[in-house]
């Protein structure tokens, strides 16, 4: 499994939308219906499975998918 | 081989206060959910049976408490036990309400008993259901209403044919996944510095009382120390009274828009009201602690395997009274998520760290206050039962742990409902009257004037 799709798979146990059928242009709050909580638990699990540090004021800035693949790869 | 797990922090949050306080009552969660509808109470029983097989956390049980009052979970494989059906058709809402009321003040006393019981109910008016009292440590208020929602599923599908419910997540299964996230040494170091910068910079927190700084100063004197910032709990007279108050659909709706326009959450509001109003009664103390519940349920197996997973931390904010209203929300929305974010820590040990920095003394507590908002109602949220009249209610479990638990939940049209659980022993309803009216006045006021300052929000309310 690439990488994008590990994080689409965490990703989509937050919302209803699958992995395949996720754009990488969908906002986790407006699209994907994320709360304040789910995203910050979401980023709690990147750290966990990623074996990141993701810095708060920085992680709060992801608004996208892709914003926060970028925001990954560059962590690692 | 029967499996035996330690209790995960928000089951260890309800044990530890049943250790406190010396009663299981304190972790009672009982509610009644019922239709104007002649139900096939032999069908709804069949169901009943089957949700105790589908919802997992029906069935923990607990060890009998080691030396430390520590105990073990475990989930019996099954559970095959009647359910009751008792008629109190002949009472009028307000007597069978009063007699479920009892029945929630009902202790689970013993080990390796059922800590769930379930009754189908006749009502008067026609209306029939069944009513739930469980443990807190087996399940929390969203966990409640999601089995509420599958069995009525169960029951519409076998009675209308209407598509089976989904497998609800396997309970066993995600509590070994949260032990694993709690055991996870970095993920804990990381939760751990959060908590511990947040008292480094901060320094010890101030109590503040709905009562004024009288109460603050009466523990002073207590305990002979002029300089204490923690006031004493109730530990012994624990009764408590429910005072429900209603916020009708057109000033929620002004509430929601406001949230939805500024991209903040209802949460985050309340407590900002909650701190203004405990500034203004506290002599404009600027350092306010409240404690706030968060139901740490986010992906669909959280959602669905039911457990309690609803814990509390302190917010705590310093916040100046030059500071408009909308950065002091924005201020607390900060807060809060970072706190969301380190959610998987245990919040005792917070408080043990308190008291070894500052030698709090035993039984003594920063915060007067607990906040809990609850998106979700109790509705039957099914499309068989929709132009059905309903009936649902909490029942408070009769003792509280706490000074003042708000609940602030919405209802079917549109509105809130601010209840509020208050120690009868110290509080009075005229109490939670003012703290209403002022929560109000400091909500109304601020979303209208979003940029005026909460010195003078005090001031004008």
């Amino acid at each position: 499994m690439t990488q994008e799709m590990q994080f689409k798979t965490i990703v989509a146990q937050y919302c209803e939308v699958k992995p395949e059928d996720m754009n990488n242009d969908m906002r986790f709050r407006e699209d994907l219906g994320f709360s304040s909580l789910d995203f910050m638990a979401f980023l709690g699990e990147l750290e966990d499975t990623f074996d990141i540090e993701l810095e708060g004021e920085e992680a709060l800035q992801v608004r996208t998918v892709s914003e926060a693949l970028d925001l990954l790869e560059s962590l690692q | 081989m029967q499996e035996y797990y330690p209790l995960t922090a928000a089951q260890k949050m309800h044990h530890n206060w049943i250790l406190k306080y010396k009663t299981q009552q304190v972790s009672g969660v009982s509610v009644v959910a019922s239709l104007k509808s002649p139900l096939d109470f032999g069908l709804l029983k069949k169901c009943i049976q089957l949700e105790l097989q589908r919802y997992g956390c029906m069935r923990v049980r607990f060890t009998k408490p080691d030396k430390n009052g520590e105990v073990k979970q475990y989930i019996i494989e099954k559970d095959t036990r009647d359910i009751p059906l008792k008629d109190l058709s002949g009472m009028s809402m307000a007597e069978a309400d009063n007699l479920m009321q009892q029945w929630a003040y009902e202790t689970f006393d013993g080990d390796d008993i059922p800590m769930c019981e379930v009754t189908l109910v006749r009502l008067p008016e026609g209306y029939n259901g069944f009513f739930i009292h469980m443990d807190h440590r087996l399940i929390d208020s969203c966990g409640l209403v999601v089995m509420i929602n599958d069995l009525m599923k169960l029951y519409t599908h076998y009675r209308f044919g209407s598509e089976y419910p989904e497998d609800l997540a396997d309970f066993e299964m995600v509590l070994e996944k949260d032990l694993k996230r709690a055991n996870n040494e970095k993920r804990f170091a990381k939760d751990k510095k959060f908590w511990d910068d947040q008292l480094d910079a901060l320094g010890e927190p101030l109590y503040s009382d709905i009562q004024g700084p009288s109460v603050l100063e009466e523990a002073r004197k207590r305990h002979g120390n002029e300089k204490l910032r923690a006031a004493d709990i109730e530990l012994e007279k624990l009764f408590v009274e429910v005072k429900d108050y209603c916020l009708e659909p057109e000033p929620t709706r002004n509430l929601m828009d406001f949230c939805m326009n500024h991209q903040l959450s209802m949460t985050n509001l309340l407590l900002l009201s909650i701190r203004t109003y405990l500034s203004k009664v506290n002599d404009g103390q600027e350092d306010i602690t409240i404690q706030n519940f968060i139901s740490r349920r986010s992906t669909h197996d959280e959602w669905t395997s039911g457990g309690s997973r609803t814990i509390m931390f302190p917010c705590r904010t310093v916040i100046s009274p030059e500071t408009d209203f909308l950065s002091a929300a924005y201020e607390i929305q900060n807060v809060q998520n970072k706190i969301y974010m380190h959610s998987n820590y245990d919040p005792a040990l917070i408080e043990e760290e308190m008291r070894r920095r500052y030698h709090t003394p035993e039984h003594t507590t920063y915060e007067s206050c607990y906040l809990t908002y609850q998106p979700m109602p109790v509705k039957m949220d099914n499309p068989h039962l929709e132009n059905i009249p309903q009936h649902a209610k909490w029942f408070a479990n009769g003792a509280a742990t706490k000074k003042m638990y708000l609940t602030v939940s919405h209802t079917e049209n549109g509105g809130m409902n601010f209840s509020y659980h208050y120690q009868t022993v110290q509080l009075e309803e005229h109490d939670m009257e003012l703290l209403y009216y002022y929560m109000m006045r400091i909500l109304f006021k601020g979303i209208a004037h979003p940029d005026m300052s909460i010195g003078e929000i005090m001031e004008q309310i």
